[in-house]
């Protein structure tokens, strides 16, 4: 074989650019009301189909009932009047397909995913299940219990203690400080008339979307959404309250005693922005760069200069209110204080200095390239439909985003870093032995110190 | 399977690298995938979580690739990168667009050819700090995180080496030295004991002349060390151990024969039968009906050399773990001793295509599938074939798979218990 040669010290060049586009789907609202997105990918014969009701989420959680969104959600499939709970699930399960319902911040849903050929009884299955559930008291209480017990799980995992108590303290006063799953004093008083209640109120076909993605033509699948979901009399949808915590004063440090961890769950965070507001592609850029892949300032300050952590991210959590920026990390309980401190330096110098302009072509085309690897699969793609739906983003929308990346400037980012940083009025929360976290933390703020159960605050 | 590109060419260099070309033009993407046919077994007691101490090197840069360069080539053009240990193997992938197909070559081929320049002491000691804090996250600071290890410890003797846990134990982690490095190197990461499956948008002539380029001078190494799996019947055994958890929670192992055993497949979807939905016997029972666990779920790993099956059952408050588990092994005994229900037969035929479909979506767990099927089999081919495996399942043979590796002899459990408050 005659040698072939290759040059091993430089970067090879890459050949001509493939273009992508994000692949064409249909969008109409029919006359019922209710709004389908459908597209096919037709790789394996399997088929999505997801009930998107973006006026039943946790954020219409009322004040004492916190949990009462998902809870109905999770109850919405324990029987129709044609079915019980177990029907239910077989009836899909038999299929080998699933049907899941829940509900986030924004929206409530339920999701069936079949082999293609069975697409017609998943449909007409989330019809009937919208339509006529009938939420028996049995299974209100079932769902209860196992709800009680998933929050007695939680309260000793520190990963989820250190994101309640962040939630708590960044949020106060508004339902974002809740849990979604609910908590011991709120389950108990969530009964079959307030689930009920939310349903009738909450899950309207007026303004819901169906995502359906996969192995089908999008015209058919247009007309069996017709047929099978029914136009019926809706009131409007409640408004949920506005979401405007008030800042913190200064810099927050609240442990959660866990005495005994073998590490530290570690977070830093305020409140954000809405997945709406008009900077939030610049925000995904500077999040990039801070700590958003792994070669970002924070993940390789704290996991490869300090060797505090495995790995260290942040984000900006995008939902219809303004949801949190946080940094999170599982830290050496030894450098917590530090690692929390290497942070706050982090987001300090993304405020005071522009970014190099290698970074920001970096997290740029990082961005732009990574694209098409995020929409290989079915469920990959049902998430964008689903995205563009919840929050009213135009049919170009990830087009557009694709070449607003281009647009983004050093000063775009350094000015949206002031407006949406605040690293002098944060909240630090540290889940371990608060008797070896709290020396250092002295110096970083006023501190708390909380025991995990029950939700006492110590000092 | 129906209707799902699973097309590929394979090719042997002279250096003995296996490589697998499958084409898929859908996105203009591309998957370099390699493995490496070493893990965790291929170590010793008292030098445990080597091998994925050894990835975690890899991503430090080669002659010709700076510390930390890695990553940041990749990213810079949009591409993801990650590699993975466990039992049996270590793999590496890089995702890019398309026409970077170049560059994901270039990083492979030169830890694979060029590694030794770039091992030094201050790389070791950063990545054994990431590797120690790891194992605290994953293991010792997760509820219910020591169960695993102990359940395989229990499982396997002492020097069977699926014993120790892939990411070793604290001690062993610590003791780790660049020799050690250095000859793990030189002993498995040859192309003689690797597959490299590239997939996605190529031309499989012209990407086999562009491996060939990168790989091809990298030489041959000597043939790798057989590995002793010694394994003596088992008695049954039980642990108990306290954890900061409010739920009491069991695990059950039980071996069964290797992946790629018809006695495998039987396992797999014995599980899918008894577990796989709500609407499965035994999560009907215990959660549903009953109301005596929070969760249930009975699983089967793809080992090489003999399987784990794990049952996992979840108390609910209040409740006696005695009642738990009789419950759960009841299910056990009633799988040993009748045929399934034709419906749950149905679901659990039915639940395992659609898995098979659903995973076969992404293109780098296509790719990474080839190289496992590779690996294990030298036969790339496996991949279309698996779903017929499981649909040659019977009836008699799940009953046969019950009766012979889900007996109280061999059985081993571990207990997670609500640790007393002082």
């Amino acid at each position: 074989m005659p040698r072939l040669p290759v040059d091993r010290t430089i970067p090879p060049p890459p050949g001509p650019l493939r273009p992508f586009r994000f692949p064409p789907f249909l969008r109409t609202r029919l006359p019922n009301g209710l709004t389908v997105l459908a597209t096919r990918m037709s790789g394996v014969p399997l088929v999505s189909m997801e009930l998107v009701v973006p006026t039943a989420g946790g954020q219409h959680d009322p004040n004492g009932r916190e949990g009462l969104a998902t809870l109905t959600a999770g109850l919405i499939d324990e029987g129709t009047v044609r079915r019980d709970s177990m029907e239910i699930a077989a009836s899909v399960e038999r299929l080998g397909g699933f049907l899941t319902t829940g509900a986030d911040w924004d929206v409530g849903y339920l999701a069936a995913g079949l082999l293609a050929g069975n697409r017609a009884q998943g449909l007409e299955l989330l019809a009937e299940i919208l339509a006529s559930p009938t939420f028996p008291e049995a299974e209100v209480e079932r769902l209860r219990r196992q709800r009680l017990a998933e929050i007695l799980r939680r309260g000793h995992d520190p990963s989820a203690l250190a994101d309640e108590r962040l939630n708590r303290v960044i949020y106060a006063g508004t339902v974002y400080a809740g849990s979604l799953i609910g908590t011991e004093g709120s389950v108990p008083v969530i009964d079959r008339e307030s689930v009920l209640d939310f349903y009738r109120r909450h899950y309207l076909l007026n303004g819901s979307a169906l995502i359906a993605v996969g192995d089908l033509d999008p015209e058919d699948l247009l007309r069996e959404a017709e047929a099978a979901f029914e136009a019926v009399a809706e009131t409007k949808a409640p408004t949920p309250p506005p979401i405007r915590p008030t800042p913190l004063g200064g810099i927050e440090v609240h442990i959660v005693d866990r005495p005994g961890s073998a590490q530290t769950e570690l977070r830093l965070g305020h409140r954000g922005v809405e997945r709406m507001h008009p900077d939030y592609v610049p925000l995904l850029v500077l999040n990039m760069i801070l700590g958003g892949k792994f070669t970002s300032r924070i993940n390789m300050n704290l996991r490869e200069r300090n060797r505090y952590t495995y790995g260290a991210t942040s984000r900006f959590v995008g939902r219809l209110g303004p949801g949190p920026f946080l940094v999170g990390a599982a830290v050496e309980t030894e450098s917590a204080g530090a690692a929390a401190r290497e942070v706050l330096f982090e987001l300090r110098r993304i405020r005071q200095e522009l970014v190099e302009p290698g970074e920001l072509e970096e997290a740029r085309s990082y961005m732009q390239g990574v694209f098409p690897y995020t929409v290989q699969t079915i469920g990959d793609l049902a998430k964008r439909l689903e995205a563009l739906a919840v929050y009213s983003l135009p049919d170009d929308y990830f087009d557009t985003y694709l070449r607003r990346l281009d647009e983004v400037r050093r000063e775009d980012v350094l000015a949206v870093a002031q407006r949406h940083l605040d690293p002098e009025r944060i909240a630090v929360v540290a889940v371990g032995p608060a008797e070896e976290l709290e020396p250092q933390f002295a110096a970083v703020g006023e501190i708390k110190v909380w025991s995990p159960e029950p939700r006492a605050q110590l000092t | 399977m129906p209707d799902i590109n699973l097309a590929f060419e394979r090719h042997t260099l002279p250096n003995g690298l296996r490589v697998v070309l499958h084409r898929d033009a859908t996105l203009p993407l591309v998957t370099v995938n390699l493995w490496y046919h070493v893990g965790s077994k291929n170590e010793r007691p008292g030098r445990t979580g080597f091998a994925h101490l050894f990835e975690h090197m890899l991503f430090q840069g080669s002659e010709h690739i700076p510390t930390h360069e890695h990553f940041r080539q990749v990213q810079m053009v949009g591409g993801v990168a990650n590699g993975s240990t466990w039992y049996d193997r270590t793999n590496y992938y890089e995702t890019l667009p398309a026409h970077h197909l170049d560059l994901g070559l270039w990083l492979e081929s030169d830890r694979m050819g060029f590694l030794l320049p770039a091992i030094t002491q201050e790389n070791l000691e950063t990545q054994r700090g990431v590797v120690m804090n790891e194992r605290r996250q994953r293991v010792e600071n997760q509820p219910y995180g020591r169960a695993g290890e102990r359940l395989h410890e229990l499982l396997y003797p002492g020097d069977h080496p699926y014993h120790w846990p892939v990411i070793g134990y604290m001690e062993d982690i610590a003791a780790a030295t660049l020799e050690e490095v250095r000859a793990f190197f030189r002993t498995y990461y040859t192309p003689n004991n690797a597959v490299l499956t590239v997939a996605g948008d190529i031309v499989p002539e012209a990407a086999l002349e562009r491996v060939q380029a990168w790989f091809g001078d990298i030489p041959a190494g000597p043939p790798v060390p057989p590995v002793s799996a010694p394994l003596p019947p088992l008695g049954e055994r039980r642990v108990v151990i306290e954890d900061a958890v409010r739920l009491p929670r069991s695990y059950f192992g039980f071996r069964v024969p290797a992946y790629g055993h018809r006695m495998w497949y039987a396992a797999d979807l014995l599980a899918a039968v008894l577990s796989g939905g709500k609407s499965s016997p035994l999560y009907r029972d215990l959660v549903y009906d009953r109301q005596i666990a929070q969760d249930v779920g009975v699983h089967v790993s793809p080992y090489e050399e003999v399987a784990t099956c794990m049952g996992v059952v979840t108390a609910r408050p209040g409740v006696e773990v005695e009642e738990l588990e009789e419950a759960f092994l009841s299910h056990l005994a009633r799988a040993a001793a009748a045929p399934p229900h034709p419906e749950d037969l149905e679901r659990a035929r039915n639940r395992v295509l659609t898995e098979l479909y659903s995973g076969l979506q992404k293109l780098d767990t296509r790719a990474d599938l080839f190289s496992q099927f590779t690996t294990f089999f030298d036969d790339p081919g496996g991949v279309a074939e698996e779903a017929d495996r499981y649909q040659q399942v019977t009836t008699e043979d799940l009953m046969e798979l019950a009766q012979t590796c889900w007996t109280a002899e061999q059985r081993v459990a571990v207990t997670v218990v609500p640790r007393k408050s002082s």
